[in-house]
């Protein structure tokens, strides 16, 4: 038993899935890759105006006014052709890609009959599940998948076809599809339908028109069924989109973005995962592409969330062109199962806090917000940040108590200032600098320092610790470059 | 009645780990509603620890008075409980080397002015993920403390109502009207001060703690400890 699941006007809809408010309208789809640019898909309210394929797009707008004329997009029928097959595999773990816009099942070890307590609830979610992705389809069920296929074709949505011989023998003879001087013959003939051709045999045909025919014998077989060219759905979620327009501001590039993010997460929890990584592409007018990788600090499938976290770095993205196309795939992964130390504690929202980060690297600069981690040098005031949620959700530290210098800590000057000391005796004695003006009631000192002797980034000082005439307490050091106030003990 | 080995084993655990809780009823309505500074005298003083949902304000008038030495005291205690903390540092001024090894519970943000400061205590305090946030002012110059309208602590003080996060403000002087605690410093560090160990430079600061929505002024604690 085998279900084919047909997508009807399949380049349109994969068009109209992007913006499914245009469907009840007016609507034609042009094929730019032709030699003449002809409507080739339709939808029934441009057709209840008169437009019909093979019109030119100014032939059809003669016909309807509000007619709306819509290219044709390879990016957005292998989406939705991915969406195609992922949503079927997620029903049967047998699928075959019959064809664009068609995707056959075998339902064997399913437990499936064909009646219709059986097959129409299963039909249902497999409808329900692509209309979810905005693609309206028709499911045919029989006994061979050819037989399945012209079953979904003619299905209204859902028809299983329990008596083969009666179903075929009314389907008109051009449903076998065959070439186009074999149909005119056969019109000829006065055969019109395909129990007319059954009825003269395979044998008689095939000795007058050649034995290609047979073929056509062999699709409506009710004997045999051939073996599915089984494959695995695509790994990748992706959806992506041309745009007519090229789009300046925020507002309409949000629109469509919030759509990608509802689709991919809705695709992903089809298949039970969640979203652990965006990454999104901006093509834009200069032929640049603007890419960036958004990694979920929690995986979830929270659309509000991940939409928020895009919206955010968004809000700060500044392009020098427009942007002329948009992709957005997502990475998925078995949602986040934790189960925490005794002593470990964690953020609440992960996702919540990654976005503050965001916002907060873009109020400071990314190089002010995040982590400090001191390096293994001696070279006074030497660490470097680690951004990034994940630099917090680290293992938890161990509870000993941090080995302390003594005296309290110092509040340093970035940069340091500089100073103008005068030493007396070897010993400062006065300090000008912006930090303070006035003499030096007691120091401490010299302490020498030195490091990277063998790099280019050598260093040397002579540091002193002085109380100054109003009982604060600064450290200044002695460099090549001069005498410079280094912070405030505090 | 608890067995004798579970007894035991909290006794290790108690000796292993000072500051862990081993029963519940350990975990007071003080602990839920304050943050523990492990300062016993701040502690004591202020019924548990620093509010949660609330702001406090830690007045440091001169120059040397401590304020840096318990901000890197509070940290340490973050740690201890293994907590995240978020230190913004109005005059990026904080020595991030003084204070350990593993800072990777520090968010540190390192702002230019005090009104950059305040916009980013303003989105961490709307985060709420963090127990402590510590924004540092006190040494932020007096001309970027005329910018700051007064309005600002009290809607500092309505998006913490909202939370259990705690939120210490270093001053220089006392500006924050809403603070239900405020804590001034009246230490001043001396040159023998860089040889003293900072558990007894603490134990050693002089504050001035008060109250003022208990409208309960409490006496200076000059080393009572």
């Amino acid at each position: 038993m085998f279900a084919a699941v047909f997508i009807p006007n399949f380049s349109l809809q994969a068009v109209l899935r992007s913006d499914p408010g245009l469907r009840s309208r007016a609507i034609a789809l042009v094929d730019p890759g032709l030699p003449k640019p002809v409507i080739v898909q339709l939808t029934p309210t441009a057709r209840s105006f008169g437009v019909a394929e093979g019109l030119t797009a100014s032939q059809a707008m003669a016909r309807c006014g509000e007619l709306m004329i819509k290219a044709r997009s390879l990016p957005q029928e292998q989406t939705a052709t991915d969406v195609l097959w992922q949503t079927a595999y997620a029903f049967s773990p047998r699928i075959e890609a019959t064809a664009p816009g068609v995707c056959t099942m075998e339902l064997k070890g399913l437990n499936l009959s064909f009646n219709q307590d059986s097959i129409g609830p299963w039909t249902a979610n497999i409808l329900q599940a692509l209309a979810s992705f905005h693609l309206d389809a028709q499911i045919g069920l029989a006994i061979t998948p050819e037989l399945a296929l012209f079953a979904a074709r003619t299905a209204n949505p859902m028809l299983a076809i329990q008596n083969p011989s009666e179903f075929i023998s009314g389907l008109p003879v051009a449903a076998l599809e065959p070439p186009p001087d074999t149909l005119e013959i056969l019109q000829r003939w006065g055969i019109q339908t395909i129990g007319a051709l059954v009825a003269l045999g395979p044998d008689r045909v095939a000795e007058r028109l050649g034995p290609a025919v047979r073929e056509l014998f062999n699709r409506i077989a009710t004997t045999s069924a051939r073996p599915l060219k089984l494959i695995d759905p695509p790994a990748e979620f992706i959806e992506q989109m041309d745009f007519e327009n090229e789009i300046e501001t925020i507002e309409p590039l949000l629109f469509v973005l919030r759509r990608f993010v509802e689709q991919l997460t809705r695709r992903l929890e089809s298949i039970y995962l969640v979203v652990a990584e965006f990454q999104l592409r901006l093509g834009l007018a200069s032929g640049v592409n603007y890419e960036r990788s958004f990694k979920i600090p929690a995986p979830t499938g929270n659309i509000e969330t991940l939409f928020r976290m895009l919206h955010t770095h968004l809000e700060t993205l500044r392009t020098d062109s427009p942007i002329v196309s948009l992709r957005l795939g997502a990475r998925p992964s078995l949602p986040e199962t934790h189960q925490f130390g005794l002593f470990e504690t964690a953020l609440r929202d992960p996702n919540q806090f990654a976005e503050t980060l965001v916002r907060l690297m873009a109020l400071c600069g990314p190089d002010r917000v995040g982590t400090p981690q001191p390096e293994a040098t001696h070279r006074p005031d030497a660490f470097r940040m680690k951004v990034g949620v994940h630099a917090l959700a680290c293992p938890p530290s161990t509870l000993k108590r941090e080995h302390q210098q003594p005296g309290p800590p110092l509040r340093r000057f970035r940069p340091a200032i500089a100073a103008h000391v005068e030493f007396r005796n070897h010993r400062p004695a006065l300090l000008r600098s912006p930090a303070f003006t006035g003499a030096i009631a007691e120091a401490r000192g010299p302490f020498l320092s030195s490091g990277d002797w063998w790099d280019t980034g050598r260093w040397a000082r002579e540091e002193w610790d002085v109380q100054t005439s109003d009982g604060s307490l600064f450290r200044i050091y002695r460099a090549t470059e001069g005498c410079f106030v280094e912070g405030v003990y505090d | 009645m608890p067995a004798a080995n579970v007894i035991q084993l909290r006794q290790i655990l108690s000796e292993r780990f000072p500051g862990l809780r081993t029963r519940a009823e350990e975990l007071t309505t003080a602990t839920r509603k304050h943050w523990p500074t492990g300062l016993p005298r701040l502690d004591q003083s202020l019924h548990g620890g620093f509010p949660r949902g609330a702001l406090t304000e830690i007045v440091a008038e001169q120059r040397g008075s401590g304020g840096a030495l318990l901000m890197i005291a509070l940290i340490h205690q973050a740690f201890r409980e293994n907590q995240f903390i978020a230190v913004i540092d109005g005059h990026d001024s904080l020595d991030v080397t003084r204070i350990g090894e593993d800072l990777s519970r520090l968010l540190w943000v390192r702002c230019a002015s005090a009104e950059e400061a305040l916009k980013a205590a303003d989105l961490l305090l709307r985060d709420g993920n963090l127990p402590l946030v510590m924004l540092d002012l006190a040494v932020n110059p007096a001309a970027q403390f005329r910018k700051i309208p007064a309005t600002t602590w009290y809607r500092f003080q309505r998006i913490l109502e909202q939370t259990s996060t705690a939120c210490v403000v270093l001053t220089p002087h006392a500006m924050i009207s809403p603070a239900p605690v405020r804590i001034t410093l009246r230490s001043r560090l001396s040159l023998q001060a860089l040889e003293t160990d900072p558990e007894d430079l603490l134990r050693e600061l002089k504050l001035e703690i008060s109250e003022t929505r208990r409208s309960e002024l409490r006496e200076p604690l000059e080393n009572s400890a």
